[in-house]
């Protein structure tokens, strides 16, 4: 049982990193970033070429991979999606634009880095061993890395000013706006700052589960649903999210397990519940 | 804004008089006739490996055969010219792309990759007269009344046996479990993996367990089965980007027990994602390992290597379908626009095999399909050892 | 009205004559089954553009159109049921369905509905996937044809396996099926109902204050939605005779609500246009091999930034700017 909470705690950690930014992007915006995943996967590639293939020291690939998302990210926020915020008139149509910035870097992530499984030298080797739990040591380290960039995300968020800037923003626009906080700049920020997390989540985790061009999709998706449960657009719910749905594939797979292949279909028909009960998510604000 | 417009527009129109003019000087060729051949398959998204690895040994294939001055059919002299359609791993798209097939004429078309894909294209491939190569293992698909598919590579159903038997004499295994993805292709194939361990008496601990194929850590998946202590752990229709992933999770929590999959894998691909944990990893190929394959096998993987910086050998296995095409075209020159004559040349059809040194070129598939529609393709069991995969024995499908 | 009318009438004529001469005279058959695919899929868009309607992001209509193709190819193959009869079916059971479980999951909103649909695509998956009746992983296959109908002896539908080309016969049943659809769309967009749903769309509150009932409505919609998808699902699991958990994915439903999006989301045709550009161009392009995906998105953003509410929007541009609409 040691073994399943640990297994849900890692996993949690993982997920909560990954929600965070798209949660981030989506309260500042109001755009569902499906794109969040790629950028995950190309911070991934970019840690492969300068720690895997390169063999520089993994913190230095860890920092590219940071940078060239936040630079990717920036870029994205100023030249796409911030004309066509401004000329849709249903906010909703930034999903197909999202869809159409996922697909291209889908693209351009195939052509770069081929079509195969990637994976880097282990950062820290060797396997903790006890009766009842065994954790290798790579896995301890990423998760401590994890748990330090949340709280650092949360500390910057809550004390510095771009991240006070981008919690009025995320609050409320207008009055944000009429206060004097520079909307266009401040969205930018925050979307640079999303696309940092997912690149450096991406370049994090190469170092355990490998890349692969084609993952992308699949984590956007996943990390929706983790904003959902939490509730969307709210930083804490992205955290809890990322936790419970960590600890209910952890515990989901080891209990319902004797009934084979439903374990997932009863982890999303609870998820339908569960939302239908609490419309919201666990926190969130209410839409519209 | 105006001027972005403008520009924008000005770029979509360039682009789609470059596309035009593109395709116009394609069509220009040399004198030999040319043979189209196709292929309809995923080259994008989470599958992707799949069918790019198809598309890469055709297209060297091919222009190796090319590049010697074509290859004779009867008194003509054809060079190959590859059409390729990426379905998605859509079964909507890929009947979309078996229409685009026929379109342009071709009878032979490798893929698609998929069950969905291969039993969604039958209606055209029958009705449009194609023989088609998919790497799909229902039987249906070659039983009759079908009878325009061609299974390209060896079916689980008939490796597993082999496999489960001689672990079972050789390396003492008794108890077994199967993990598989939550998706068509595995679950079937890890039910013919329980049936046949179940034909040979193996005790199976585990046979229920799933996950999505998007998993990225599974450890909370391995985590059950390996507190069942089976002696083999059977990674049921495990995609190549998976088995490293799933492979390292079971060692690390301690798995100590073989770890097979029968389905083809990478080599490059199980070193970097696994490392030293891969070693032993018993999985099945094609022409894989240097004890067996020949010099004109080599010369292959160095082309394919130049051609796109790597290789992958998942194309051990690829690799036959052109050639089984080309081949059966050359014994009965009536075929190349006619199918009919070339079901019936697949009876008695036979060749060398240019990439073992031992072996021919013949159509199986009796035992499993009560006809022929089975490329034979040596089932190389191998073991992974430090980055290579070396030779655990041979058999062969009847 | 009545110019529409023609104008309507002249398009559906152009479909079901002029294109089956053009195809005929050029011999470009593939073309059927690619429009084939356009008509459905957009019938199946359809659905997704009345949920849009009534201001929720439906992503889930992969969901209904995976049901709708089982529950034909389940009638036609284990009790010999007419394809004509289970096509209805297959509709009426989704919109059965939808009505249980839009009941609870129609009370969230905005991306939250969005997240509780794609949910349910994947539940539906694995629930083909675990059910006995649908055969599991193996999928349904060898399904037969459609049949033939008559009516007192006169054959008003040929049995489709008879028929020299069947890929004309599902265009045309296609086509029609497509008219039909937007045929009805377009008289309940105008309707009283119609117009009590867009002000679902603007303020569920202030709708339900003055007296409308919004739990009825949202449902309705949802229903005819479903029913949409089961037909289209259905009509495509007899063309390709087979059936899989994996025939409608997450990734179909992110693409019938792409295609809303691209036609453009204030526009009854917009599904039709958006299906078209969307399948079409990803047909187009399939020449320019690995490079396909690039250059479709590309030409994706290159669109969204032109023109952010939809293709439908060019026509009303210049129109819109001055006076709205």
């Amino acid at each position: 049982m040691e073994q399943v909470i640990a297994n849900g705690l890692y996993l949690g950690a993982q997920y909560a990193l990954i929600a965070l930014g798209l949660t981030l992007i989506f309260a500042l915006m109001n755009v569902l970033n499906f794109a969040h995943g790629q950028m995950y996967v190309l911070g991934g590639f970019v840690t492969y070429a300068i720690y895997g293939q390169l063999g520089l020291p993994f913190p230095v690939a860890l920092a590219a991979s940071s940078i060239t998302l936040a630079v990717v990210g920036a870029l994205i926020e100023k030249f796409l999606f911030r004309p066509v915020v401004r000329r849709s008139e249903r906010e909703e149509s930034t999903m197909l634009l999202a869809a159409a910035v996922a697909f291209f870097l889908d693209a351009v992530i195939l052509l770069a880095f081929g079509e195969k499984q990637r994976g880097v030298p282990k950062i820290v080797s060797g396997v903790f061993v006890s009766d009842g739990l065994i954790m290798p040591y790579d896995r301890m380290v990423v998760g401590i890395v994890a748990l330090a960039m949340i709280a650092a995300f949360v500390l910057y968020m809550q004390y510095s000013k771009p991240g006070r800037a981008m919690r009025a923003l995320a609050q409320d626009r207008v009055a944000a706006q009429l206060m004097g906080v520079k909307v266009d700049r401040y969205s930018m920020i925050g979307f640079a700052l999303g696309a940092l997390l997912a690149g450096a989540v991406g370049g994090l985790l190469v170092t355990i589960t490998g890349v692969n061009s084609g993952i992308g999709g699949p984590i956007s998706i996943k990390a929706f649903l983790m904003v959902m449960i939490g509730g969307a657009g709210v930083v804490g719910g992205a955290i809890a999210g990322g936790f419970i749905l960590g600890m209910m594939e952890s515990v989901g797979l080891t209990v319902l397990r004797e009934y084979g292949d439903i374990t997932y279909l009863v982890i999303f028909a609870l998820l339908m519940v569960f939302l239908s009960i609490r419309p919201n998510g666990l926190m969130g604000k209410p839409w519209g | 804004m105006i001027n972005r417009r403008t520009a924008l527009k000005s770029l979509a129109l360039g682009a789609a008089s470059t596309l035009a003019i593109v395709g116009a000087l394609s069509s220009a060729h040399a004198e030999n006739k040319t043979l189209k051949i196709g292929f309809v398959g995923v080259t994008s998204g989470p599958a992707a490996a799949w069918g790019t690895s198809n598309v890469r040994s055709m297209q060297v294939r091919a222009d190796w055969i090319n590049e010697k001055g074509g290859v004779k059919i009867g008194d003509d002299t054809y060079n190959i010219e590859l059409v390729t359609f990426d379905d998605q791993k859509d079964p909507k798209r890929a009947i979309a792309g078996m229409e685009k097939m026929a379109q342009e004429g071709i009878h032979y078309v490798v893929g698609p990759n998929v069950d969905d894909g291969a039993a969604a294209v039958r209606p055209v491939a029958e009705s449009k007269g194609i023989i088609y190569f998919p790497y799909a293992f229902p039987k249906a698909l070659y039983t009759p009344p079908a009878s325009n598919a061609v299974l390209g590579m060896v079916a689980n159903y008939q490796s597993a046996p082999a496999i489960y038997k001689y672990l079972k004499e050789n390396k003492g295994v008794k108890k077994i479990a199967f993990v598989a993805a939550n998706e068509s292709d595995p679950l079937s194939q890890r039910d013919g993996g329980v049936e046949a361990a179940k034909a040979l008496g193996l005790e199976i601990v585990a046979q229920n367990d799933t996950y999505p194929n998007d998993t990225r850590d599974f450890t909370p998946v391995m985590t059950p089965i390996v507190q069942q202590k089976p002696d083999l752990l059977v990674l049921s229709g495990v995609a190549p980007a998976n088995a490293p992933l799933l492979i390292r999770a079971a060692r690390e929590l301690g798995y100590e027990g073989l770890i097979s999959a029968e389905t083809a894998q990478d080599a490059t691909v199980l070193q970097e994602g696994a490392g030293e944990l891969a070693n032993g990893f018993i999985s099945v190929g094609g022409a894989s390992t240097p004890e067996i394959r020949s010099a004109e096998m080599e010369e292959f993987i160095d082309r394919y290597t130049k051609k796109y910086g790597e290789y992958n050998d998942e194309s051990n296995t690829k690799v036959y379908a052109l050639d089984y095409i080309v081949e059966t075209l050359k014994a009965n020159p009536a075929a190349i626009d006619n199918v009919e004559e070339y079901k019936k040349t697949m009876d008695t059809f036979s060749a060398p095999n240019p990439f073992v040194k031992e072996g021919t070129l013949k159509y199986v598939g009796q035992t499993s399909f009560t006809q022929k529609r089975q490329i034979s393709v040596p089932m190389v069991v191998t073991e992974f050892k430090d980055g290579k995969f070396e030779t655990l024995f041979v058999g062969e499908v009847d | 009205m009545t110019k529409k009318a023609t104008l309507a009438g002249a398009f559906l004529l152009v479909l079901l004559i002029v294109v089956p001469l053009a195809i005929g005279a050029s011999g470009r058959e593939d073309l059927y089954y690619t429009l084939t695919s356009v008509a459905l899929l957009s019938i199946i868009s359809a659905g997704v553009w009345i949920t849009f309607y009534i201001g929720r992001i439906n992503i889930g209509q992969g969901a209904y159109a995976l049901m709708g193709g089982y529950v034909s190819a389940v009638l036609v193959t284990a009790y010999g049921v007419s394809f004509w009869l289970t096509l209805p079916l297959a509709g009426l059971f989704c919109a059965v369905a939808s009505i249980l479980i839009g009941l609870p999951i129609l009370r969230l909103r905005g991306v939250y509905f969005a997240m509780v649909t794609l949910v349910l695509t994947e539940v539906v998956r694995l629930l083909a996937l675990a059910l006995p009746i649908t055969n599991g992983a193996k999928g349904i296959v060898s399904i037969p044809q459609p049949g033939g109908i008559s009516l007192f002896g006169i054959t008003l539908l040929p049995d489709f396996a008879t028929l020299t080309n069947p890929r004309l016969a599902f265009y045309i049943v296609s086509v029609l099926l497509m008219a039909l659809c937007f045929a009805g769309l377009y008289r309940l967009k105008n309707s009283r109902i119609g117009q009590l749903c867009q002000s679902l769309q603007q303020n569920e509150e202030l709708a339900s204050s003055i007296g409308v009932n919004i739990t009825y409505l949202r449902v309705l919609a949802y229903a005819i939605s479903s029913f949409l998808g089961g037909v289209g699902g259905a009509m495509f699991a007899a063309i390709s005779q087979s059936i899989y958990p994996s025939s409608f994915t997450v990734a179909d439903s992110v693409n019938f609500m792409l295609n809303c999006f691209l036609g453009g989301l204030s526009y009854v045709f917009g599904p039709i246009l958006g299906t078209f550009v969307l399948y079409f161009g990803w047909d187009v392009l399939f020449q320019t091999g690995e490079f396909q995906l690039l250059i479709f998105s590309s030409i994706l953003i290159a669109l969204m930034l032109l023109l952010p509410n939809g293709l439908l929007s060019l026509r009303f541009s210049s129109k819109a700017k001055g006076a709205g609409r």
